[in-house]
């Protein structure tokens, strides 16, 4: 089943149109990666879906239900977490989730125990100072528990890696990878290296449109390119092999880096077997042979130029 | 229900602890004591300043000039301070996005605004009545035996008046960004009201009167008819106020 479905969505601030025609498909369980450039529609996107801007056309379906600007019921489906969270700085942690309790309809007793439950998760369990004084860490982990209060099926997490230093980072990826059996988790960023350590699914957003989208492994496996990197013991030996006539070839593409050699072959029938069997031939032992994978980075760049 | 009771204590809880109820309260019990207390002394100050052998006939204070004390204070200061101490309660909010996480969670738009507001109303009835008692006591104790006309009613007059500049405060909140903004559109409002008051007939029907003509009231110089045209027309301003400004609220963008 897919918890968000968002069709032809169109949006624009003035003359900028931000979103072009989004179509977006997130099913449930899985961890879902919004990435692109600042500026790209994210947390538009994000506002939309949950029913704090209004789209100029287009619609959102929540676990099947149609998502309305200004009372957005679906909300009730939803735990967020903005960007920057924002807390009332007189409140302590426990009151303010008490407030969030009780708005979402929760009884006293279950706001308790969950209450209790998150803190500890997000590792603010006997925390008793006021809110104001809290770090901006401590602020986005208590916004993961509030969001997470009314035991939401859809998780939207507005950038939630951005602003933290790279402990309170980890911290965070840890917690969204914990809760992903319980709720089907998205969030925006463009730090990719977060995406794939969290992600299943990721979704790569370009001037308002979809430029990418699928699992991380279908992603890789379709732009997965016929190239290998040979590292070997010294510079000469490298220069030695790249010399090779069998390699001089319109269709082959050298390029080396000191004692590396990226073989780029672009005849998919041919593959490493040759190379293996030109390394072999010549009695070379390169000390690492490598199919090169894509790197999200490379993909991102290449999509969105 | 729920959630507009939820709010509310919210409201209240934020009031008192970033100091708003005890400013207004502190404000308003220095005017409910010093009210009779000026009206009693300035004869006296006066006399201590006139020189030597200077005779002018001041005449002997009575509670009608402690009352007078009470609405030129509440009138000039008290209103003043009530729209300065709640200019921020909307727009803070909206410009530090405090609401999205409860908006978010459920929480309708209108129950925000009329939270905010009955919140606000309360704090402020709770100044005008500890004041007004206050002024009441120390009159009573030290004029003994004076009489003043219409006393509830003239104080509801303040008291209606502050709610209706509440209501304008919440609206502009609403549609002009910043506290600044929403403190400029209520004194414009004022200005407004003030400037109505040329046009002739207008006073029977202006909010401004309530604020304006209460020792008339108290001193029984005007029946207390005269004003029930502006309790009518300042009662549906606020309730039309707050019913636009629900209507602009979940039209906002956030």
């Amino acid at each position: 089943m897919n918890i968000l479905e968002i069709r032809d969505l169109q949006m624009s601030f003035g003359t900028n149109q931000v979103l072009q025609g989004l179509n977006m498909v997130v099913p449930e369980h899985s961890v879902f990666g919004l990435v692109g450039r600042n500026g790209a529609g994210k947390t538009t996107t994000m506002k939309i879906v949950l029913g704090l801007l209004e789209a100029q056309k287009g619609e959102v379906y929540v676990c099947g239900e149609r998502v309305h600007y200004g009372t957005a019921k679906t909300n009730r489906y939803i735990g967020f977490l903005p960007d920057v969270p924002e807390f009332y700085g007189y409140m302590r942690p426990l009151e303010y989730l008490r407030l969030c309790g009780e708005i979402t309809g929760l009884s006293s007793a279950q706001i308790k125990a969950k209450s209790k439950e998150l803190l500890e998760l997000v590792g603010l369990e006997g925390v008793n100072r006021r809110i104001g004084g809290f770090s901006r860490g401590m602020k986005q982990r208590l916004g993961i528990a509030q969001a997470l209060l009314n035991e939401p099926r859809l998780l939207i997490c507005d950038e939630p890696t951005s602003a933290l230093d790279p402990i309170g980072r980890r911290q965070i990826l840890e917690i969204l990878s914990a809760i992903r059996g319980q709720t089907t988790v998205v969030f925006s960023t463009h730090i990719l290296s977060d995406v794939e350590r969290i992600c299943d699914r990721i979704a790569v957003l370009e001037q308002g449109k979809l430029v990418l989208s699928g699992t991380l492994s279908e992603i890789q496996k379709q732009h997965r390119r016929n190239s290998y990197s040979i590292r070997f013991a010294t510079d000469q030996e490298a220069e030695e092999f790249a010399q090779n006539d069998e390699l001089n070839n319109p269709q082959i593409q050298l390029t080396r880096e000191g004692r590396s050699l990226i073989v780029a072959i672009e005849d998919s029938s041919r593959g490493g077997q040759e190379l293996i069997d030109l390394l072999s031939k010549k009695q070379m032992v390169p000390e690492r042979f490598e199919a090169m994978e894509p790197t999200l980075e490379s993909l991102f760049e290449e999509v969105v130029q | 229900m729920n959630d507009y009771l939820v709010f509310l204590k919210k409201e209240l809880i934020e009031y008192a602890r970033t100091y708003k109820l005890l400013i207004l309260l502190i404000v308003f019990i220095i005017f409910g004591i010093t009210n009779p207390l000026i009206a009693k002394l300035t004869p006296e100050l006066l006399a201590s300043f006139m020189p030597e052998g200077m005779l002018v006939a001041i005449p002997e204070p009575t509670a009608l000039d402690s009352w007078a004390q009470f609405f030129k204070n509440t009138q000039q200061m008290g209103i003043i301070v009530l729209v300065l101490v709640f200019s921020g309660v909307l727009s803070n909010e909206l410009s530090r996005g405090t609401l999205i996480n409860l908006l978010t969670k459920g929480l309708s738009r209108e129950a925000v605004i009329i939270g905010k507001f009955l919140a606000m109303l309360l704090v402020w009835s709770l100044s005008v009545l500890l004041s007004s008692l206050l002024t009441l006591v120390y009159t009573i104790y030290l004029f003994p035996g004076d009489q003043v006309q219409n006393l509830v009613l003239a104080v509801f007059c303040m008291w209606l008046f502050g709610a209706f500049l509440l209501a304008v405060l919440l609206g502009s909140a609403t549609l002009v960004s910043g506290n600044y903004g929403s403190l400029l559109l209520t004194g414009l409002t004022v200005v407004v009201l003030l400037i109505l008051n040329i046009i002739p007939g207008a006073r029977r029907f202006n909010p401004i009167s309530l604020a304006t003509r209460n020792m008339e009231l108290v001193s029984n110089t005007t029946e207390a008819s005269a004003l029930f045209a502006a309790i009518g027309v300042t009662g549906l301003a606020i309730l039309g106020l707050i019913t636009l400004t629900v209507y602009v609220f979940r039209r906002k963008r956030l």
